[in-house]
This record gives structure tokens, sequence and C-alpha cells, in this order.
């Protein structure tokens, strides 16, 4: 698996490569191992400083997110809110970090019209850049705002290991599925570890003993809009 | 009844002026859309928190406007009226070309145009609405196709059944382009109502071209047109936007009426530019004007005011194309129920939303060239009868 798809990883998504090799029949041990995982990600609010950017410095490091320094194209897999009770009670904000929230029943993947935008057998949702064009229907069926349209090309290209973002396609955060099918953890995820935060949890939810199910079985989690039926996979803790 | 269908001469000096002009409008398109695709659609009015602009609007208005076909087709091949006969043709051609303006302004909103060629037919996705509805569209034009055929060529049996097959294709064709929006998860785009009241003023501005068109050319090549067929589709214009008013009186009392739509609907209805577009725009302009021109048994009568409602009824139904697309996008989700967002790095709260010069230019081209289109139909083509003449048919 890794000499046939390792051309095809440099220039396109890997989960795509994956799934190619599945329908060929090249089942490799990680391939078989994808299917049974399901990731997910858990966001603990309490442990997450409201100054730092740990995380999304890294992602746009990782994966040469376009930033324009112009709030309405810039592109944010991964952003930080600050909330505020609307009653106005002092010492009830929270930072909350948004991103997509890779739902089981994923509305952008439904609506996509060339099936550029997919849920992997491993429940992360991903867009295939060379497939998407551009249509913008994933943005509009998306009830997270997770999802941005590259209407710029990126001048930057930090991680020469990825391809640099191209004007025309629409992208979200693909949990570092290239990192995680190598054993790595998400950019992020690492990120806020190394800045001794630890607010952000990513983990298989198949493994009833992983630190994310543990954490989503012994904790008051919440998603978002779950009234939606969209099942999302990012979890808060404290939210 | 034996009709005579001829072409137009087209040697004038104001054809050639108006071809000229529509020519110079439809290169001025193609350069914007030209300098859309080299500089990325950040040179337009959208932006990540509206990414549906004019471009979309537009789309919706032109497929909307082919329903005039559809009014055309029902009454003479489903429904016998063999007196529209003489229009068959003509509403048949411009209903194509408009759905071909559809169609172009749909693919130069992509932003990648070089894969729409390709990829949505390779991977056709049968759940999504983005997928179905350019099938309905094609499928309706090669119809249409066919229709023209067998009308050219007389084919009175073939006609018939190309004319009920297009009848229910085009009612397929409307619903599918309402049911993009209506079947959306935004909270004013969600309506199963939608893509019954998209047929409803696609029906309106369907039939009000069609007048135009009729009125205007069988004025202009000096052709009698019998002022009871234009007349009877002014009434039947009445009745569209009759049902256009109460499908949006049903579904905006719907939302103002349930809690958790309430602010949604007060933000459509008196949230900024939109309103001023629903209330002036499609309510007044569009709809309660030409109502009472209609039903006015004074004006509804002459066809000066049928040819004025009709204009006020496109010009409305623009707005009410507007009003669809773009309050449900400038509308923010709302994510925390009982939160307040107070910092970000993207817009929120209300997004906002300019029409570019450069989606203007683009949406003009459209228009360039199928007018362009229209005007090489009318001299190439037999589209025109030599009169339409009222008559009932023998029992």
């Amino acid at each position: 698996m890794k000499v046939a798809g390792g051309t095809v990883l440099a220039g396109s998504s890997c989960a795509y490569a994956v799934r190619f090799l599945i329908a060929s029949g090249a089942h490799g041990a990680g391939v078989d191992d994808i299917s049974a995982r399901k990731w997910g990600m858990v966001v603990d609010l309490s442990q997450c400083p409201a100054d730092c950017t740990a995380c999304l410095d890294a992602c746009r490091e990782e994966n040469n997110v376009a930033y324009h320094g112009d709030p309405r194209y810039d592109i944010h897999w991964i952003r930080k809110v600050r909330l505020e009770d609307e009653s106005g009670t002092e010492g009830m904000g929270k930072s909350v970090v948004l991103l997509c929230n890779h739902c089981e029943n994923p509305p952008c993947a439904q609506v996509c019209p060339v099936q550029a935008t997919y849920k992997r057998d491993d429940g992360i949702v991903i867009v295939d850049h060379h497939r998407c064009i551009g249509c913008r229907y994933c943005m509009i069926a998306c009830p997270y705002n997770a999802r941005q349209f590259n209407f710029k090309d990126n001048e930057d290209w930090p991680n020469k290991d990825h391809p640099r973002r191209s004007h025309g396609v629409a992208e979200a955060c693909n949990l570092c599925a290239h990192r995680l099918d190598e054993g790595l953890l998400p950019a992020c995820v690492e990120a806020c570890r190394n800045a001794g935060a630890g607010a952000l949890t990513v983990g298989d939810m198949n493994d009833p003993d992983s630190d994310i199910s543990r954490l989503i079985a012994g904790s008051a989690v919440k998603r978002l809009k779950e009234d939606l039926g969209t099942e999302p996979k990012v979890f808060y803790i404290g939210l | 009844m034996d009709i005579k269908f001829d072409s137009i001469d087209g040697n004038s000096t104001a054809y050639r002026l108006a071809m000229a002009s529509l020519a110079v409008a439809a290169l001025a398109g193609l350069g914007a859309t030209w300098y859309v695709i080299e500089k990325g659609l950040w040179v337009t009015g959208m932006t990540n928190r509206v990414p549906w602009g004019l471009q979309i609007v537009m789309a919706v208005y032109y497929i909307g406007l082919s329903a005039g076909s559809l009014v055309i087709s029902g009454l003479y091949g489903v429904f016998g009226k063999q007196e529209y006969k003489p229009f068959a043709r003509i509403a048949v051609y411009v209903a194509m070309l408009f759905l071909i303006a559809g169609l172009l302004s749909i693919l130069t909103d992509q932003g990648r145009m070089d894969r729409v060629f390709v990829e949505p037919f390779v991977y056709f996705n049968l759940q999504s609405m983005f997928s179905i509805n350019p099938i309905l569209y094609i499928g309706h034009i090669l119809i249409c196709v066919v229709y023209l055929w067998a009308l050219f060529t007389e084919r009175r049996r073939l006609t018939r059944v190309v004319a009920t097959t297009a009848f229910g294709w085009a009612f397929c064709v409307h619903s599918g382009t309402g049911a993009i929006f209506g079947f959306g998860a935004r909270v004013l785009y969600e309506s199963p109502l939608l893509p019954a009241s998209f047929v409803a003023a696609a029906m309106a501005s369907g039939t009000a071209l069609m007048i135009l068109v009729i009125v205007g050319l069988f004025r202009v090549t000096k052709r009698h047109v019998d002022d009871r067929l234009v007349l009877w589709l002014g009434r039947f214009l009445a009745v569209c936007i009759l049902v256009v008013v109460y499908f949006l009186m049903v579904e905006n009392a719907y939302r103002a009426y349930v809690v958790e739509l309430r602010e949604a609907a007060m933000y459509y209805l008196f949230g900024g530019f939109h309103s001023v577009l629903f209330w002036g725009g499609l309510m007044l302009i569009g709809c309660f004007i030409p109502m009472f021109i209609l039903f006015y048994r004074r004006t509804g009568k002459k066809i000066r005011w049928v040819v004025i409602a009709s204009c006020l009824v496109i010009l409305g139904v623009l707005c009410e194309r507007y009003v669809i697309v773009l309050p449900g996008l400038t509308h923010p989700a709302e994510l925390f129920p009982g939160l307040t967002i107070t910092e970000s790095v993207i817009e929120e709260g209300i997004a906002s939303y300019s029409i570019s010069f450069l989606e203007v230019l683009q949406a003009l081209g459209v228009l360039g060239i199928i007018g362009f289109l229209f005007g090489w139909g009318l001299k190439y083509l037999k589209l025109l009868p030599d009169e339409a003449r009222y008559f009932r048919p023998s029992a």
C-alpha cells in the first residue's frame, strides 16, 4: 500500500488513495484497520486558554491553509470564538474551538454533485480537491459554517509535503487524515499538547478503552446542533 | 387549421443595431467571466459567509422564465386549445434559450469551470439536488429540440406527445430548482413549500414573458394577434400571481408563528435591503399592482395595461429570486443558543453582500448571448405565424 499509494499521497488526498486501493482489492493491514475505526474529537473548554493559538497556527502550517488578511476570504480549518452569556453574567465567557464536525450523516457529502466530499470508512469527512468543481453547495448545506472556499490563490506554501491550495475549490478540516494514517496525531492536537494545554483529544470512538471513549462516557459532553441528526463527532466538555 | 410560419427579413437597421448591442453585451459578459476565472471568485461580491450571489439568483430566474413554454405547451398540447398553436414554436424556442441561460449562469459561477463538463457525469450523486437539476435542465433542452423539430415538421401526434412530456418535465425542472433551496438546512431556505411556490412564480414570470414576446414581436413585425388570446394569458397571469402571494403568506406566517423561526422571519421581512426588495419589489411591484391591473375590469381588458402588468411581474419575480437566495445566506446559523459570539476571526452575525459590477456584466452577457440567439432564430427559423386568431374549436 505504501509503495502504490506514495505518489498519489504526495499530490492528492491520501484518503482518496486509500479508497481507491480498497476498491482495487489491494487490502493491506492498515486498510482493514481504517474501516474498523471511527475517529472523533473531544474539546475540553476548561483546558483551552483563551489567548492560546497553538492549534490554529499548527493547522495552518501543516495544511497550507490560506490566510490573506481579509476575514471575508481567509480559510480557517479550525478557529476560535469567544462566547458570552446573553444575560451578560460576568465570568460566563468561553473560548470555543470550532472545526469540521466530521458528521456521521454529513449534509455536505450528501449535496456534493461530484462526490468530491465524502466520508471515509473511519468517519473522517474529506474533500477531494482534484474533483471539486467549486459549486459551494456544501457550504450552503453545512449547518456549522465549517466549510470554506478558496476564493484566491494562496501565496504561502509552508509545508512542501502537501499541495499548495489553489483557488476555486471548497475545503474544511480533514482531521489531518494523512497524519492519522501514519499513526501520528493531528497537527492541532499535537500542538495543543506541546503547548501544555491538553484541550484536544482525538481517538477511535469504536475502541471503548481509548481516551476519547472514556472522556465521552465519563463527562457531560455536548455536540453542536444535535437536533439536526447530523451526528457530529466533535464533542465539547464545558460548553 | 393551417397556419403559415415564416422568419423575419432581418435586414432593417433596427434589427442590426439590436443584434450588435446584444453581441457587445455578450462580449462584455465573456470578458468579465474571463477576468473572474483568472483572478478567482473573490473579485465578485461573494465571500465565505455568502458563497452564492447574483449568478445563482439569475440562474434560477432564467430557469423560471422558461416556464412560458410550460404554459403554452399545456394550453396547446395538453388541454387542446388549438388557438395557442401559433405561439408554440416561439414559446419552445424562448424556453430553450432561457434554460441555456440558466446553465450558462451556473457554469460561470463554478470555482473550477474546467471540471464541470466531466466530473458531474462521471461521479453523479443521486442524493444531490445539484446533480439532479442539471440532468433536468439538459433533458428539458433536449425535449425542446425534439418539440421544435416536431412543430417544424408538422408531426401532430409527436407534437402532442412531446408537448405533454415537456409539460410534465417542466414541472420537475421548476420544482427541482426550488428544491435546491427548499431542501436546504438553512432556516430561511428549508421549506417543503418552496418547490411548489417556485413553480407558481416560474409560471407567473414565464407567462408574463410570453405576453411581452407575443405582443412585442407581433407588433414590431406587423402581424395580427387577436387581443382575446393575450387577455386570456393576462387572466392566467393574475391567477399565477395570486398563488404566489398565497404561498408567500403561508411561508412567512409559519416562520413568524413558530417561536424558533420568528427571529429569522423578522430578519427576512424587516431586516435590510432584501426586505425592501420583498415588500417593494416583489409584493408591491410584482404582485399587488399587477393583480390590481389584471383584475380591474377597465385595465385588465386593455393590452397596454396587460403588457405593463407583465413587465412589473418580470421585475417582481427577479426580486423574488433574490430574496429566495440571499437572505438565507446572510442570516447566520445559530450554533450556540443563549450565547453570543463576541470575538471571531470570520464575519459573524448578519453577513454582508453587495452585487459587484463584474456580476452585473456576467448577467448581462448571458442575456446578450441568448438575445443574440433569439434574434438569429427569428431570422433563420420559421418561428412566427402570419397571424394568431381566436377561435372556438368545434365540438
